[in-house]
């Protein structure tokens, strides 16, 4: 049930497990060439979150994912269904804080949280600067009205039905980023609209920020005000550009992920 | 021309644009259509970035969509992507990119070819604007319309009861035997009058509940009684309209698998089609009979026909045919006659000629 939900893919073998939860804008895929480094030392589980890839697309419900806090219950929820204790959660983008979140629901469940480009809050207000303003926000969503990135309603049940054909990405140009449209929508909003400032304190995970060079969505500031609210992290500096290191320089990532454990 | 020459042409002044960036974003190679179409020079633009030319959303959007998916798949199709010119105004485009790749796979350059598109975009705009109109006017139309069949669902109800009182009011003073004859014909109009009020009311509650999506629900069970109740929706008519004479003829075999108040209630309405618009002075025949499968039901009344070109439409909802103002209802019995039937699984039909107008009922048993 909650496999098929959130398409969870386990594979390798050890005596701690690596959760790998992906950012906004793509889905597991993006952990692939990271995730692999880990599989002979470690049980790494991989999911979608409802409404991206292949999870199970009629579960998703506008209502209840208009908060990064229904986003923190699934992976809860996905901890508890594989039994997790002690284990290590790391977070690509939006799920850094989907991860806090997560921590100070269900303590102990990670001892671990690496986060790789995180940020608490995108938009820019009373001393605190995010990034962006809401103008800009709109700008990107109004990007997402006109690109579907190769979603279709027809192939949705397609995709839905055979979870475990990995082959069918394949054939479906675009379709690691194709999103319904509205749960596209839905998402950005709660991902660049959320202030998860406050969870910050809360953590008592173990945590590594991973720093880009160049990174537009969570600029380094952004990481070291992280860095600085959550007690005893670790900061450090990836050799990689842009924010999305998983993919552009999984080795260093996976360099930097072995060093702190 | 020499050949070289001749692509490097084709590569400047192609009638798209061609733009080459390297892995930490810088913009190594542009053509000449692209710089024209962004009023810049190319020199300015060589070793600028690529996100500089884009808007901050767009670079939103180029970080989290497009960049993973150009790792990912190697190539990206169709984006709709915004540029800024010289100007910092966005100018839309139709862009495919690619990602050059080394033997190892490592990420050398990406590739894009992009198409200017401002009429496309603004068709797409305009049809992304229409879409969210079309999508707020039929919600409000549906909100309209449940408020409108609650409002009358209620209206109806709570006419009922005033309605209840009249008729029971004036039953009661009609059984006094010493009635001057001018009231008495006064009381049987009240009761006609009221009567028909009745059904009408009836029926436009019976046609609202539809409309709000309950439909007519059947209390169907072995009905061995379906011809005293039969006779008493007669009874009803007759001592509603004393003057019209009205005869029965059943001969039910059995028990008959049907919601009895709702052929009770199909009958009424055809009496009262039957009364309103037959010949007065001629009897109305309400015969029913049954087979092994059958149930059938017959009203013949006599008297003018029914054109044929009104045959077809007579069991529409709003349906008022050429009858005379003051017989004229809502012209819903019909319709409501022919859901009766629909919902037992059976069918109305109507024959009308110069000698009868009759509708029959037939329905599995």
């Amino acid at each position: 049930m909650i496999q098929k939900r959130h398409n969870i893919n386990v594979l390798g073998d050890g005596p701690k497990t690596m959760v790998f939860a992906h950012g906004y804008g793509c889905d597991q895929n993006m952990w692939l060439p990271v995730a692999k480094n880990f599989q002979e030392k470690y049980r790494t589980v991989l999911f979608d979150y409802v409404g991206f890839g292949q999870s199970d697309l009629s579960a998703y419900d506008s209502e209840r994912y208009n908060s990064l806090d229904a986003y923190a219950d699934d992976v809860v929820a996905i901890g508890k269904a594989l039994d997790l204790s002690g284990a290590i959660f790391v977070g690509h983008s939006v799920s850094a804080m989907i991860g806090a979140l997560a921590d100070s629901k269900e303590p102990g469940m990670f001892s671990e949280l690496i986060m790789v480009g995180p940020s608490p809050y995108y938009l820019t207000d009373d001393g605190y600067n995010g990034g962006f303003t809401r103008a800009q926000i709109d700008e990107m969503l109004e990007f997402l009205d006109h690109n579907h990135l190769g979603w279709s309603q027809a192939y949705a049940p397609a995709i839905m039905g055979n979870p475990d054909r990995p082959e069918l990405g394949e054939t479906l140009t675009n379709s690691f980023c194709a999103t319904d449209p509205q749960v596209a929508r839905d998402f950005a909003k709660v991902t660049f609209l959320s202030d998860c400032r406050d969870a910050l304190p809360n953590v008592k995970a173990r945590t590594l920020i991973l720093q880009c060079d160049q990174d537009i969505i969570a600029p380094e500031n952004v990481g070291q005000y992280v860095h600085e609210n959550i007690a005893g992290s670790t900061f450090s500096w990836l050799n990689a550009v842009g924010h999305c290191p998983n993919l552009s320089a999984p080795e260093e990532v996976t360099a930097a992920i072995r060093d702190f454990l | 021309m020499t050949e070289r020459a001749s692509f490097l042409d084709l590569y400047e002044d192609a009638p798209c644009g061609f733009m080459s960036v390297c892995v930490d974003g810088k913009i190594v190679r542009i053509n000449h259509t692209l710089t024209e179409w962004l009023g810049q020079s190319t020199g300015s633009l060589i070793g600028s970035t690529f996100h500089d030319l884009l808007s901050v959303g767009g670079r939103i959007a180029y970080e989290t969509h497009i960049r993973p998916l150009l790792r990912m798949q190697g190539h990206a199709d169709e984006l709709s992507l915004d540029l800024l010119n010289s100007e910092g105004e966005r100018v839309p485009f139709l862009a495919n990119a690619t990602e050059r790749r080394g033997e190892d796979g490592q990420h050398i350059s990406t590739r894009f070819a992009l198409f200017k598109a401002r009429d496309r975009r603004m068709y797409e705009k305009s049809l992304l604007a229409a879409r969210e109109v079309a999508e707020t006017e039929s919600r409000r139309a549906r909100e309209t319309a449940l408020l409108r069949e609650q409002f009358i669902a209620v209206l109806g109800h709570d006419l009922r009861n005033p309605l209840t009182a009249i008729i029971s009011g004036t039953n009661l003073i009609k059984r006094r035997v010493d009635l001057p004859e001018r009231e008495a014909s006064i009381l049987d109009n009240i009761s006609k009058s009221a009567w028909r009020a009745e059904h009408l009311i009836r029926d436009v509650l019976d046609f609202a509940r539809g409309k709000l999506g309950e439909g007519l629900v059947l209390q169907r069970a072995k009905n061995a009684k379906l011809a005293d109740g039969l006779t008493q929706v007669v009874d009803e008519v007759r001592t509603a309209h004393p003057e019209q004479e009205i005869v029965t003829n059943f001969t039910i075999e059995g028990p008959v698998n049907c919601d009895g108040d709702r052929i009770g209630q199909l009958l009424s309405n055809l009496l009262s089609n039957a009364v309103n618009h037959g010949d007065s002075a001629r009897k109305i025949i309400v015969s029913a009979n049954t087979t092994a499968e059958e149930f059938v039901l017959h009203v013949e009344n006599f008297g003018d026909p029914i054109p044929e070109a009104l045959q077809q439409n007579l069991f529409q909802p709003f349906f008022r045919g050429n009858a005379s103002d003051q017989k004229k209802g809502l012209g819903l019995g019909l319709f409501i006659v022919s859901e009766i039937a629909k919902a037992h699984g059976g069918s109305i039909a109507v024959i009308s000629d110069s000698r009868v107008t009759r509708f029959t009922l037939c329905m599995p048993r």
